[in-house]
C-alpha cells in the first residue's frame, strides 16, 4: 500500500485537483475535516445549480464570458462543478475564434456545466446537438451524398475512442449517420431531407443508424471508457497513469452506466490519487494557477486584467488552440509564461492587499501560507519567506515554484 | 482590409514557448512519431505580406503581351521593370530585391499556391499557416514541426506580433508572441521568487523539474529583456520589426522560427502608388536585413521566407486595383540558398476565372524548409510533397 497523504495536506490536495484549490475564506473549516467527508462534500458540489446569467449581459465581447467564468471559478465555494466544466471544455474543445457568436459559446458552457457530472452518453448526445459544436465541426455541411467527415472523425478520435480505435471507414459511416444534424439560428434542427437513410456499417455493426444510435454504439465500446478514464486520470491525478489504473477506473465507469460523478468519486477516493507520490505531481495550467492564486489570497473582486494575463501565460477560456484542446505539463513553463506568472502573482497580491485595507473582509481569512502550502515546503522556500511579510511575501509564495505545482 | 484578432487567429492562442523536457508526459496523441534531430541548421524567419500581394506586378513577365491586356492601367512599362532574366523582372520599387538577386542571396519561386484556392483572407491564411487545406485546422505547420522534435529549449519560436499566428499553434503551448522585449522583464520585487526556481532545480522529483524548467525559462527571458533592437538602415514598421529580429538572432537564443507580418497588401483600389511604397519598403529593408546577417556571420544560419495568403486577380478591376486571387511568388533569402528562379511562371492565357493556376504547391516549399532548414523529415508533418531544391 502506498504511503498516503493525510490531514489537511490531503484535503488541500483534493481541493486543488477536484477544484481550483482551497479558498482563504473557508480553508480553516476544511482543514479539520476527515478525508472521506471532504470527498462527500466535493462530490455534492458537482450538483451545484448553475448561477443565473447576469443582467445586463454583454454577449458581443468574448471578454465578458471569459472573465465571468474566471469569476465563477474564483468565487465558487468548492469549484468542483466549474473544474469539471473546464475539463469538458478542454475535451470537447470549441473556440470562439470560429464560432464568433458568443451566445453560442456561453450556451455550450452552460450545457457542459449542468450535464458534466451525469451520464457520459447523455453528454456526448448533448454535445452532438450543441449549436457551437455543429458550427465548429461543420455539421451544417454534412449532407446525404456530400458527407462532411469533420464531426465523424473528431467524435471518435478526440471525444470518445482515441486515435487507433476506429477505421477510416468508421469515420465515413459515422459522418453519414449524422447527416442532417444541423442548426438554424441558435437551435439544433434535424434536417430530414439531408439525412442519409441508407444502411451503415460502424464498428462491425450494420443498420440504418442515425446520430443517436451512433452515440450509443460508440460510448458502449470498451475503448471509450478507457479513453475517458485515462483522460480523467491525467487531468485529476497524475500525468502517467498505468494501464491497470486506467482499466480499473474504466470498469467503474462502465459499471455505473458511464456516470461521471460515480467515476470521479472512485478516482478521488482511490489510494493512488492520495499517494504521496501524487502530491504536487501536476503543473498548473494558467487558468488553474490564476484562479488558485485568487482563491488562496481570498481576492474578493477579480481584477479585469487577469483574463488578459492568462492569455499571455498561454491559455484563454473559450479559445482552445484547436479541437484537440490544451495539453498539460511542463510545457506551460516557458519563458514568456513564467515571467507572466511572476507578474500576475505580484499584481494579485498587491491588488488584494489594497482592497483588504480599503474594506476589511467580514469574515477572517486564513493565512495565505497555510491556504497555499499547508506548511509543506522545502527549507529553500521557508528561508526565503522568513525575511518577507505582507503582500511581498504573498507574491513570492504565489510566483514561486511550489505554487506552480497542482 | 484589416484582419482583426478574431478573424486572423482561427483558433490559435497564446504565449508560452514550446518546451519539451525528456519524458515530458504529453496528453493524448502528440507523443507519437517524435523525430530526433541535430540543432536546426537555420532559423526560419517567416514574413507574411498580409492582405494578398499582387504577384503579377511583383515579378513581372514584361515581354508577355497578355500582361498589358490584363493590366491596361496597372502594367509597369518595360523600361521601368528591373529586369533580372530574359523574360522576368521586378517591380521598380524592388531595388532591394534586385540587389539581393544580383548578390545571389535571393530565390524566387513562381506560381506558388494550392488546389481549389480560397479567395477569403481568413481561410487562405488558415490554409497557408496549417498546410492542411483539406481539413478544419488543428495545429499550424510550424507548430506540428516543433511538436515533432524533442528539445530542452525554453523558447523555440517567436511571433513579433500581438497575437500568435496560427502557423505556430501546437499541442504544447505555442510560441511566444511579443511586440517588445520589455515583456520578458522579471518584475522588480520578484527576484527572490525567480531565484527560488534555481534552488528548486537542485531538489528532487517534480520540484526539481519545475525548478529547472523555470530557471531555463527565466534565463532566456532575462537575456531577451536586456536586448535592444539592432541598428542599421531600416525603414517603417517592417524595419522596426526586422531590427528586433536581428537582435534576437544575434543573441543566439537557439530560436527555431520567427514570424512577422507586414500589412497593407489588400490593394483593391489605387494600387499603383501604394504597391510602389510597400514593395520599396519591403525590398530595401530585406536587403539591409540580409546584409546585416551576412556581416554578423549569420547568412547561412538563417533563411527568410516572404509569402502572402494569395496573389491577386490577373485582370485588374475598374478602381485601379486588383481583387483577391490565387497563386503568387514566394521569396526565399539567405546565403547558400540556391539563387534565381524556381518553378514555372503561371500561364497568363490559361486562367481559371481570371485567376492564375498554381504551378508549385506551397507544401513543396515547406517540405524544403523542414528538410533544409530544420533537418527533419517533412513527410509526417506535411504528407508526401517533394521538396524544392532550395538548399545546396
Amino acid at each position: 500500500m502506498p504511503s498516503l497523504l493525510t490531514g489537511k495536506v490531503a484535503i488541500a490536495h483534493l481541493l486543488r485537483r477536484a477544484g481550483f484549490g482551497p479558498h482563504a475564506a473557508t480553508w480553516n473549516g476544511w482543514a479539520k475535516l476527515d478525508y472521506d467527508t471532504a470527498v462527500d462534500r466535493v462530490l455534492a458540489d458537482l450538483d451545484t445549480p448553475l448561477a443565473k446569467d447576469p443582467e445586463p449581459f454583454d454577449l458581443w465581447n468574448p471578454g465578458t464570458i471569459q472573465s465571468l467564468w474566471i469569476d465563477r471559478m474564483v468565487k465558487a465555494p468548492i469549484g468542483a462543478a466549474e473544474k469539471l466544466a473546464f475539463f469538458w471544455h478542454g475535451h470537447f474543445a470549441t473556440s470562439e475564434s470560429k464560432i464568433i457568436d458568443i451566445q453560442l459559446m456561453w450556451t455550450q458552457y452552460k450545457m457542459l456545466r449542468t450535464k458534466g457530472a451525469g451520464s457520459f452518453r447523455d453528454l456526448v448526445l448533448a454535445i452532438s446537438k450543441d449549436v457551437a459544436m455543429i458550427r465548429w465541426l461543420d455539421g451544417n455541411s454534412n449532407r446525404s451524398g456530400h458527407a462532411n467527415e469533420n464531426y465523424g472523425r473528431e467524435l471518435q478520435e478526440l471525444f470518445t475512442l482515441g486515435i487507433g480505435n476506429y477505421t477510416e471507414k468508421d469515420i465515413r459511416e459515422v459522418a453519414r449517420a449524422f447527416t442532417g444534424w444541423g442548426s438554424r439560428s441558435h437551435d439544433f434542427v434535424f434536417k430530414k431531407h439531408f439525412h442519409d437513410t441508407g444502411t451503415k456499417t460502424i464498428h462491425g455493426k450494420t443498420g440504418n443508424f442515425g446520430g443517436e444510435e451512433v452515440v450509443d454504439l460508440l460510448v458502449s465500446l470498451p475503448a471509450c471508457s478507457r479513453f475517458i478514464a485515462g483522460k480523467l486520470l491525467r487531468f485529476y491525478s497524475h500525468p502517467d497513469p498505468s494501464k491497470d489504473e486506467v482499466e480499473a477506473l474504466a470498469k467503474v465507469m462502465r459499471d455505473s452506466k458511464l456516470d461521471t460523478k460515480t467515476t470521479l468519486g472512485a478516482l478521488w477516493r482511490s489510494e493512488s490519487f492520495r499517494a504521496r507520490s501524487r502530491h504536487r505531481a501536476l503543473v498548473k495550467s494558467p487558468i488553474e494557477f490564476s484562479v488558485g492564486a485568487c482563491r488562496a489570497l481570498g481576492t474578493s473582486a477579480v481584477p479585469g486584467w487577469l483574463q488578459g494575463s492568462t492569455d499571455r501565460m498561454g491559455q484563454t477560456l473559450f479559445r482552445p488552440p484547436s479541437v484537440k484542446g490544451w495539453t498539460s505539463g511542463k510545457g506551460w513553463l516557458s519563458s514568456g509564461s513564467v515571467v507572466e506568472r511572476l507578474k500576475a502573482a505580484q499584481r494579485l497580491a498587491s491588488h488584494t492587499a489594497k482592497a483588504r485595507a480599503a474594506s476589511p473582509p467580514r469574515q477572517p481569512l486564513a493565512d495565505l501560507l497555510d491556504v497555499a502550502l499547508q506548511g509543506v515546503m522545502p527549507k529553500e522556500l521557508s528561508e526565503v519567506l522568513g525575511g518577507l511579510s505582507g503582500a511581498a511575501r504573498d507574491a513570492v509564495v504565489l510566483g514561486g515554484p511550489e505554487f506552480q505545482l497542482g | 482590409m484589416f484582419l482583426n484578432r478574431r478573424d486572423f487567429l482561427g483558433g490559435a492562442v497564446a504565449v508560452g514557448s514550446v518546451l519539451a523536457l525528456p519524458r515530458l508526459a504529453l496528453g493524448d496523441d502528440t507523443a507519437s512519431s517524435k523525430q530526433a534531430r541535430a540543432k536546426p541548421k537555420r532559423t526560419l524567419v517567416m514574413l507574411h505580406l498580409n492582405g494578398g500581394n499582387d504577384g503579377l506586378n511583383t515579378v513581372i513577365p514584361y515581354k508577355n503581351p497578355r500582361y498589358r491586356v490584363l493590366r491596361p492601367s496597372l502594367a509597369i512599362a518595360p523600361n521601368q521593370v528591373r529586369k533580372v532574366s530574359k523574360d522576368l523582372g521586378f517591380h521598380p520599387g524592388l531595388q532591394g530585391f534586385e540587389a539581393l538577386f544580383k548578390r545571389e542571396r535571393l530565390a524566387v519561386i513562381n506560381g506558388v499556391g494550392y488546389p481549389q484556392p480560397s479567395y477569403s483572407h481568413f481561410r487562405s491564411t488558415e490554409v497557408w499557416f496549417t498546410a492542411q487545406p483539406e481539413k478544419t485546422p488543428t495545429y499550424g505547420w510550424l507548430g506540428r514541426a516543433l511538436d515533432a522534435t524533442e528539445t530542452n529549449a525554453p523558447l523555440r519560436a517567436v511571433a513579433l506580433q500581438k497575437e500568435q499566428p496560427l502557423s505556430f499553434a501546437s499541442a504544447r503551448p505555442g510560441a511566444v508572441t511579443m511586440t517588445d522585449f520589455g515583456r520578458f522583464r522579471v518584475p522588480s520585487g520578484m527576484e527572490k521568487a525567480s531565484k527560488l526556481y534555481e534552488r528548486y532545480g537542485k531538489l528532487t522529483g517534480q520540484r526539481a523539474d519545475v525548478g529547472k524548467a523555470g530557471t531555463q525559462a527565466l534565463k532566456v527571458a532575462r537575456k531577451i529583456a536586456s536586448l535592444k533592437p539592432a541598428g542599421g538602415q531600416f525603414y517603417g514598421g517592417l524595419g522596426n520589426d526586422l531590427r528586433k529580429v536581428l537582435a534576437l538572432l544575434k543573441a543566439d537564443l537557439g530560436l527555431e522560427a520567427i514570424q512577422l507580418q507586414m500589412g497593407g497588401y489588400d490593394t483593391h483600389s489605387n494600387q499603383a502608388a501604394s504597391h510602389q511604397r510597400l514593395l520599396s519598403q519591403l525590398g530595401n529593408n530585406l536587403n539591409q536585413f540580409q546584409a546585416e546577417l551576412d556581416k554578423a556571420g549569420l547568412g547561412e544560419s538563417v533563411v527568410t521566407v516572404v509569402m502572402s495568403e494569395f496573389g491577386r486577380r490577373a485582370k485588374e478591376n475598374l478602381s485601379g486595383g486588383t481583387d483577391h486571387g490565387s497563386a503568387g511568388p514566394v521569396f526565399v533569402l539567405g546565403k547558400g540558398v540556391k539563387p534565381g528562379f524556381h518553378g514555372a511562371y503561371p500561364s497568363l492565357d490559361d486562367l481559371d476565372r481570371d485567376n492564375f493556376k498554381y504551378t508549385t504547391d506551397f507544401r513543396r516549399l515547406y517540405a524544403s524548409l523542414l528538410s533544409g532548414a530544420f533537418r527533419m523529415d517533412p513527410t509526417p508533418i506535411l504528407g508526401a510533397h517533394k521538396p524544392l531544391e532550395l538548399f545546396a
